[in-house]
């Protein structure tokens, strides 16, 4: 069954591309304001588990600079990430702190992240071959990596949006799945 | 005559003999040469183990060339790295190209480590543990799990709080690199830049491998120009390299300059290439005959030694010369009857003086103690048996220059004659004596690097940015047993962990930290059961996963209750097998130790709170290299100095028995030159070192047999002849190496310069006829 759907995918697949996209191209669509606060809900598929987490929350960005994850429900956890480290808060006691450049993993994790969710396709383009579809104002980008090392925790990110990018899927190796949703932008 | 004739004939043959078979005997057992610093250290401060462990560090670091190639296009780099990589992987003179992390190494790294995770543990977490803080480790849990970020495929079932993911996310990178699509790539820099990291399969001091290995390099970045900007070099091999070019390059200034200067004079005194053949002759067999005996004396012979033995040895051109000078006046049966109770007093005294230099406690002044003696010896017994042999068909006609020296002598006032003289040496002397007083001396490992100033520079910036440790300096915990050094290093590092956040130590790599004692193991697992039983039921109730999940969570744990990261288990592992030079073994003590790497300038408050450290926790031992390097240095001045003190009373007391009270006119020149040479040195130099006064002692060698010579032949002008013909050699040979750059040979060239020059204005002086 399983099997079945994905060939029909495969098959309708020349039909559902509108138009190959670039990164320049995204670049022209897709707008990254400076200051961006919004909502997220957020869904991670635990494989191990077979279980989904989920949790929803408030978040602002400001470009190059920091972005602030406060996860509100189930637990109070705000992350605070900017380009040289990353912390983690909870009922303001630092429950962890990552620096960047003492750190190379954390430093890989939270480049790519930052990139992701400001849509920053200058930063993505080293690190991941772009594939999409752009449908008027809709435009879905699907990056693979191409470093060994980001492959070895992503195994394809999904990105989605009009202006704004509106939803993040991050696939792990692991099998992990984590879905974004961000909503209420401004 | 006839008969002593014959004696000498025989004894020249027996000399021969001698000669022959101790270079022979010395040839079948193989040169062997020792450049180790540490064998010039008084044996009484050797100790076998810190020297094992010196050596090892010494030698790793040998044998390792660092290149960080950089350029600006990012991918063409990269392509010419991993090209350039393959390439130098290839070549026969080296061993291993590091360059890339292969994904299956990190994988298999992981495989290797992941089942200690309840017992090796992160500091940080450890340090929670320990406080009670068991909420935080489980909100940190939560926090990725809940969080946008990746749950780094954390199990929830084999390790629910993540414990082996905080050990590899906090484990401390001691380099400044990152791991760019499996490439080592250097963090911060203006450009992109690469790291390769080659180990020699060969001696680095091997002028062939210096040769082939970096025009290699050299090519590789010509083909790939258009990627590479820069390659920038650390380690020995560049040192050596670089000492190696300056030798060639002085060796056709300097020592050409030299050689032809000295031909020139012989030529223009003896119009004749025999003389100038038979005075290298005596000086040639003295050093090899003194290579030779130390060789089988000491089995080896330290390279110090043998290159100012081999100055000290020098001296003995006067012999030879005073033989020749003396020939031309007398015949080849007169001439050794006449000269040789001046040779023999000249040979006495020098040997008096060099002999006591043996009773030092330091290795390397006894064995140039040994070689000077030896080595002069064998050149005088050249001098004097070999000689009359050699000249005896030359023909006894003076020589005209010695008429023109002697007027020239004869335009020196004499100290006899003109009293108020002596304020004029009297008077520099009291100034030279006061500059000496408020002098400084200079015991800088820097006068021991022959590196030119811009490569050093080089060197620092690069180990500045790739945050290299120092191979000269770190700390040493011995013990018997391996378990025991790796739980005094678990009570060391929190005292460094005090000394780095007062950003005295830039940082520190310890053996403990990948490789944790059986004890801190045993203890670790314990405070993780803490943990997992105050909060895997809450952890797991928040996430409201099936019940059987903790269940299982916790059976997985008990299982590896008796799991520890063993030494044996450890040394198979990718990073036993990367850090086993942190552990050093002596079979002979039965002892073995491990070496706490430090990073960071390290400055003089850090080195002496780093000292103190190890003062106070038995075992411990803070290695300092550089510093013990100045202190031996400093150690070795004050020793000469204090034996050129002795040496000059010795040979007074010597020579006032056969002169009396006339002894003044054969000491006063070199004793007031060396004075005189000290207190000038210290106009232009930073401080007087242990090379200068090493320097002095062949001032004292040649400027004793010039007074004695002089009295002995009634300051004859042949005997001027000799011992000014005698300066001038010595202060071609010697004198011109001030010009050199490398800082010892400068430093002995300009004491000898200035003394001898001195020595030679005051003989006239001090005539009586």
């Amino acid at each position: 069954m399983k099997r079945w759907f994905f060939s029909a995918i495969v098959l309708l697949l020349p039909q559902a591309v509108q138009a190959e996209i670039s990164y320049d191209q995204l670049a022209q669509f897709s707008l990254t304001p400076k200051i961006l606060e919004g909502s997220f809900n957020q869904e991670k598929y635990i494989a191990t588990l077979d279980t989904t987490l989920i949790s929803t929350g408030v978040f602002t960005y400001r470009r190059d600079k920091s972005i602030r994850w406060e996860i509100l429900e189930p637990i109070h956890n705000q992350l605070l990430m900017t380009p040289s480290a990353i912390s983690s808060k909870a009922e303001n006691r630092e429950l962890m702190r990552l620096d960047a450049n003492s750190n190379p993993v954390a430093q890989v994790i939270s480049e790519i992240f930052f990139a992701v969710l400001t849509a920053d396709w200058e930063k993505l383009a080293p690190h991941f071959e772009l594939s999409g579809t752009v449908e008027g104002l809709l435009w879905h980008a699907v990056l693979l990596p191409l470093d060994p090392a980001v492959a070895q925790i992503f195994s394809r990110v999904e990105l989605k949006g009009q202006t704004l990018l509106e939803k993040i899927v991050l696939h792990e190796k692991s099998g992990d799945r984590t879905t974004i949703h961000l909503v209420n932008q401004r | 005559m006839k008969g002593g004739y014959i004696t000498l004939k025989s004894a020249a043959l027996g000399w021969l003999v001698i000669v022959a078979v101790t270079i022979g005997l010395a040839l079948r057992q193989g040169p062997a040469f020792d450049s180790s610093i540490l064998s010039l250290l008084p044996e009484s401060a050797q100790q076998p183990l810190v020297q094992a462990a010196i050596e090892q560090m010494s030698n790793g670091f040998s044998q390792r060339l660092i290149l960080v190639v950089a350029g600006a296009n990012e991918q063409k780099l990269r392509a010419a790295v991993a090209g350039m990589a393959e390439y130098l992987a290839k070549l026969p003179d080296i061993a291993q190209v590091y360059w890339q992390v292969d994904e299956a190494d990190v994988a298999r790294m992981r495989d290797q480590l992941y089942p200690y995770r309840f017992s090796v543990i992160d500091v940080g977490v450890r340090e929670l543990l320990l406080a009670g803080s068991y909420q935080q480790l489980s909100d940190r849990a939560l926090a990725r799990l809940y969080g946008p970020l990746s749950s780094m495929g954390i199990s929830l079932v084999e390790d629910p709080f993540g414990l082996y993911y905080e050990s590899t996310v906090n484990r401390s990178n001691t380099l400044n690199l990152e791991v760019e699509k499996s490439l080592l790539k250097i963090v911060d820099t203006e450009i992109p830049a690469y790291l390769l990291m080659l180990t020699l399969d060969g001696d680095p001091f091997s002028p062939g491998l210096q040769e082939r290995v970096l025009s290699a390099i050299t090519a590789q970045q010509g083909e790939r120009s258009a990627a590479i900007d820069s390659i920038a070099m650390s380690g020995l091999l560049v040192h050596a390299a670089a000492g190696a070019r300056q030798a060639k390059n002085e060796i056709s200034t300097i020592g050409v300059g030299s050689l032809i200067g000295i031909v020139i004079i012989m030529l223009l005194v003896f119009r004749r290439f025999k003389p100038l053949l038979l005075l290298m002759f005596p000086v040639a067999v003295g050093c090899s005959f003194a290579t030779a005996m130390l060789l089988l004396i000491f089995d080896k012979l330290h390279l110090v030694t043998f290159a100012f033995g081999a100055g000290l040895v020098g001296v003995s051109i006067d012999y030879a010369l005073h033989f020749l000078c003396a020939r031309r006046v007398s015949s080849a049966s007169q001439v050794l009857r006449k000269i040789l109770p001046g040779l023999l007093l000249g040979l006495f005294s020098s040997v008096i003086a060099y002999a006591a230099m043996a009773l030092t406690p330091f290795p390397g002044l006894r064995q140039m103690a040994a070689f000077s003696v030896f080595g002069l010896c064998a050149s005088w017994l050249t001098v004097v048996l070999w000689f009359p042999q050699l000249t005896r068909a030359d023909k006894q006609q003076p020589l005209g220059v010695d008429a023109k020296l002697d007027k020239l002598r004869r335009r020196f006032p004499k100290l006899d004659s003109r009293p108020l003289l002596w304020l004029f040496l009297l008077l520099p002397l009291g100034l030279a004596c006061l500059a000496i007083r408020g002098g400084e001396s200079q015991d800088d490992i820097r006068l021991l690097q022959t590196s030119p100033a811009s490569l050093l520079q080089q060197e620092r910036s690069l180990h500045k940015t790739l945050g290299i440790s120092s191979s000269s300096r770190f700390l040493l915990v011995s013990a018997d047993l391996l378990e025991q050094c790796l739980q005094i290093e678990e009570q060391l590092v929190s005292h460094l962990e005090e000394l780095k956040d007062e950003a005295l130590i830039g940082g520190y790599q310890a053996l403990s930290s990948s490789l944790p004692s059986q004890r801190r193991q045993a203890e670790n697992y314990e405070l993780v059961r803490q943990l997992y039983e105050r909060q895997l039921d809450p952890f797991f109730s928040l996430l409201k996963v099936s019940p059987t999940i903790p269940v299982e969570a916790l059976a997985v744990f008990n299982h590896s209750a008796q799991r520890r990261l063993s030494p044996a288990v450890w040394r198979q592992q990718i990073v036993g097998e990367a850090s086993q030079g942190l552990v050093v073994t002596h079979a002979e003590s039965a002892t073995v130790a491990t070496v706490l790497q430090l990073t960071g300038e390290l400055d003089s408050s850090a080195g002496a709170r780093l000292n103190t450290l190890a003062n106070t926790m038995s075992g411990v031992s803070y290695i300092d290299q550089v510093r013990n390097l100045s202190d031996l240095l400093g150690e070795y001045r004050t020793q000469v100095s204090a034996w050129l003190v002795f040496a000059y009373l010795v040979v007074l007391l010597v020579l006032l028995w056969r002169y009396k009270i006339q002894v003044w006119r054969i000491v006063i020149p070199p004793l007031l030159a060396s004075v005189l040479t000290l207190a000038i040195l210290l106009q232009f130099e930073p401080g007087i070192n242990l090379f200068h006064l090493l320097a002095l002692i062949l001032v004292l060698g040649i400027g004793l047999d010039m007074g004695i010579f002089l009295a002995e032949t009634e300051e004859a002008s042949h005997t001027w002849l000799a011992v000014s013909l005698s300066a001038i050699t010595s202060l071609l040979a010697f004198g011109l190496l001030a010009l050199s750059d490398t800082p010892v040979l400068h430093h002995f060239g300009i004491t000898v310069a200035i003394g001898l020059s001195l020595v030679w204005l005051m003989a006239p002086l001090m005539r009586q006829h």
